[in-house]
């Protein structure tokens, strides 16, 4: 009876074996594994980080950045600021959309009136909050363009890098509905072959790109929504690459035969956002006193694996406006005690911080620690990132008192994608508006926003780092690296703007 | 027999209205959804979205304008997909269905005959190992289950694609997993209703006229065993269905319930009443089916 089971079972298992490697793909293709897909291909109607990884290897913008992060010539062969409020593009000559149709000023003026739509109620578009500075496109011949801005608008070229350029003619044609699922067509490295909701998109090759051929013919976009499944999955050669790769599994990608890792530091800083509105942060010794509280370097270390830089604001090293001269808050237990007796609160104080970053648990869990051992004795709130969450901290406004977090700047290098949305109070803002009150920081934002002077522009962030070091809206932390896991057979390395621009990946050896 | 059709008819509209209600009420005090499509814009422009959308009008309008569409079958774009919520649910169903059936079939393929040897020989070493593995199974999250199946059989020894759907043998893990979770109740159940039936009068009569064991067991005690299967298996499809999603996640399956989930991280209100509908729909009807299956099992049973 056993031996006979035994038989069944074998049996059973060799009828399921399946040739080895049949989910692996050839020499020809790279396959990447994404959390998800982003609702449509449409560059301009969605603004999801998976779905934007997958446009910029579709369309092509005015502007690219290079993986040094520079601007670099696109669609546009150059531009230059002709005055506060107006700028000029000169267009490349000769670019093939995938239909085969050449790419002109009609098409990159139609791409910015259908996310800004000049005279409709309706906007539509979740890009339109970014581009919303520009007044008016207007053609000047078939090969210039000129952006006409409401106000100086020093962001213009970032933006721009991620503003993909469409046909005017091929969308009027099949519809957006079409253009968005099926009917995709861009000027970028590769164009859509099929698109299988929730499983794979799978591009191939255009052979008139202006750049060239890519090394690989087809790449393919798998969605895999469970981390230990994409692991998997890597590392049986189901995919070559796979983002976002936690410290606890890189001894293990770095150990397995085939598979390695690439890390590089991103715009994304960690921080405490403390409530301002109410005790004991209202008070600027309680504020610097949890700054004095956090043993950074100890956290990076032991909790990160090593990849992070402790930031002396919220303002990083990589983008525009980061003033060196800037000290972090030193590690200083004894002086967070006396700073907090300062503040009012000899004997301590008991406080409350929220968190939606459920990857950052532990760590959210050793600062509410660190901090109880000064004085500051603290409740974590742990919450499910999603639309409960959103209502109360975001909308609401009550997260008392602070949250912890990170901000990514949607890869804007600029010291304004970080400070607008967390300190400007205005209403609409983001946290700035429930949390901060420092006196004048609203006034200083505006006036870096509004001048397109450059070396203006960094005087006034380098006062208002010396500003925020003081006052402390925040306890200042680290900043965060993103870490690809790759295959060894694929050469690729992970970009600090978190693209994946695979142009740029060959087969190795 | 058309009575009890009307009385089940309207019962499955109260269902229905109710489902909507309750999913419609969660949806609108969970949230602003147009904050999440338009993260940086101004309030002026989130507020011309909202009145485009209807989110403006009150709660109890915006209800009666959703039931009204939905009975013609009229679920609402997505805000996001910026199609029909209904299509995209539809298109992600049979997928979803798929799962869920193979599973069950899986599940009872494994139950009846191991509960029925468990309750034939219990006590035994064999039964008590059986039980062993109830536990066992039962104990064990489904995602888990997912993640060491995955690491056995398609990492370790290769047998089977890691993750996605579409070949049979990608459909093989997926199944097994979910199936794994419902497979213990089941046995339990056959075991404990076959002991009950296994030594009434009828079955020692059966014995008595000098059939075989095999016979007796499987054409005597099992018909009569069978009828609180057929009752947990229509409520286990149930909860199959919305427990799909996480065997859907690991394994990456494009089902329904990875939509759902999907779509009420971004409060894409369409999606979620058009998914949670249907499935309610799929539910009763499994329910339905099973009263009269029970009919047929069971003659001493009326419909009314």
């Amino acid at each position: 009876m056993r031996c006979w089971l035994t038989g069944l079972f074998a049996l059973t298992l060799a009828a399921l074996v399946v040739p080895i490697g049949a989910g692996a793909q050839g020499k020809d293709t790279i396959t990447v594994a994404l959390p998800s897909h982003a609702p449509t291909l449409d560059p301009h109607m969605h603004f999801e980080r998976v779905g934007v990884l997958v446009n910029i290897n579709m369309f092509d913008s005015l502007l690219h950045r290079s993986a040094k992060l520079e601007f670099e010539p696109s669609l546009a062969v150059s531009w230059k600021a002709l005055s506060d409020t107006m700028w000029e593009f000169k267009l490349r000559k000769g670019v093939k959309f995938h239909d085969g149709s050449i790419m002109t000023a009609e098409d990159v003026k139609f791409s910015f009136d259908r996310v800004l739509e000049p005279g409709q109620e309706k906007k539509k578009s979740p890009q339109y909050g970014n581009v919303r500075a520009i007044k008016e496109v207007k053609i000047v011949d078939p090969d210039t363009i000129h952006l006409i801005t409401d106000k100086p608008f020093p962001l213009l070229l970032e933006r721009l890098v991620y503003f993909g350029i469409v046909p005017k003619k091929h969308i009027e044609k099949v519809g957006e509905e079409a253009f968005g699922s099926t009917a995709t067509v861009g000027t970028g490295p590769w164009k859509l072959v099929e698109w299988k909701r929730d499983q794979h998109i799978r591009l191939e090759a255009f052979d008139q790109h202006w750049r060239g051929k890519p090394a690989f013919r087809y790449v393919v976009f798998r969605a895999i929504p469970e981390v230990a499944t994409a692991v998997a999955e890597l590392k049986t050669g189901g995919v070559d690459i796979i983002r976002n790769v936690n410290a606890d599994l890189m001894p293990d990608l770095k150990s397995h035969p085939q598979t390695r890792i690439s890390t590089t530091p991103i715009l994304r800083v960690h921080y405490i956002s403390l409530d301002m509105r109410s005790a004991p942060f209202d008070k600027k010794a309680a504020r610097q006193a949890a700054n004095y509280a956090i043993d950074k370097q100890a956290m990076i270390q032991k909790m990160m694996a090593g990849l992070g830089k402790q930031v002396a604001t919220v303002v990083q090293p990589a983008a525009f406006g980061f003033d060196p001269s800037v000290a972090p808050y030193s590690y200083d237990a004894k002086k967070a005690k006396e700073l907090l007796a300062q503040a009012g609160y000899p004997n301590g104080v008991d406080i409350t911080l929220h968190s939606a970053a459920v990857d950052w648990r532990p760590h959210f869990e050793a600062l509410g620690q660190m901090l109880t051992e000064v004085g500051l004795r603290t409740t974590v709130k742990m919450w499910d990132p999603g639309p409960a969450w959103n209502k109360f901290f975001q909308a609401e406004g009550k997260a008392t008192n602070g949250q912890y977090g990170s901000w990514g700047n949607y890869s804007v290098f600029d010291a304004d994608a970080v400070l607008h949305p967390l300190y400007h109070t205005e209403p609409g803002g983001w946290i700035g508006k429930h949390y901060a009150r420092v006196e004048g920081l609203d006034k200083l934002i505006d006036e870096a926003r509004s001048s397109i002077d450059q070396a203006k522009r960094k005087r006034i962030y380098a006062e208002i780092q010396r500003m925020i070091r003081e006052e402390a809206p925040s306890v200042f932390l680290w900043t965060q690296n993103d870490t690809l896991g790759i295959s060894k057979k694929v050469a690729y390395e992970a970009r600090p703007d978190e693209w994946l621009w695979l142009f740029a990946a060959k087969p190795a050896n | 027999m058309s009575a009890f059709l009307i009385r089940r008819f309207l019962r499955f509209v109260v269902v229905c209205i109710g489902v909507s209600l309750v999913t419609f009420s969660i949806l609108h005090a969970s949230g602003d959804p147009v904050a999440l499509i338009m993260p940086e814009a101004p309030e002026a422009d989130r507020a011309k979205l909202r009145d485009a959308l209807g989110l403006s009008d009150p709660l109890p309008t915006q209800f009666v304008r959703f039931v009204a569409n939905a009975a013609r079958g009229d679920f609402g774009q997505s805000f996001f997909h910026r199609e029909p919520a209904f299509g995209l649910v539809v298109e992600r169903m049979p997928t979803t269905l798929g799962l869920t059936c193979l599973a069950v079939t899986l599940a009872l393929a494994i139950a009846i005959p191991v509960g029925i040897y468990s309750a034939v020989f219990r006590n035994t070493l064999g039964d008590h190992a059986a039980t062993a593995i109830v536990f066992l199974g039962q104990s064990m999250p489904v995602f888990w289950i997912g993640i060491m199946l995955m690491l056995l059989f398609a990492v370790q020894w290769r047998l089977l694609p890691v993750s996605g759907w579409g070949t049979w043998s990608s459909m093989v893990l997926p199944a097994v997993t979910l199936g794994a979770f419902t497979t213990p109740l089941f046995m339990r159940i056959i075991r404990s209703s076959m002991l009950e039936v296994i030594n009434l009068d009828y079955v020692r009569t059966a014995r008595a006229k000098g059939l075989s064991e095999w016979l007796v067991i499987c054409r005597h005690a099992l018909r009569n065993a069978a009828l609180p299967i057929v009752t947990v298996t229509g409520l286990q499809f149930g909860l199959l269905l919305g427990g799909a999603v996480l065997t859907e996640t690991v394994f990456a399956v494009p089902g329904v319930g990875r939509l759902i989930v999907g779509a009420i991280r971004q409060l894409d209100f369409p999606i979620v009443q058009a998914g949670v509908f249907l499935l309610a729909i799929i539910i009763v009807s499994v329910n339905f089916l099973v009263d009269v299956l029970y009919v047929y099992l069971n003659p001493t049973v009326r419909l009314h």
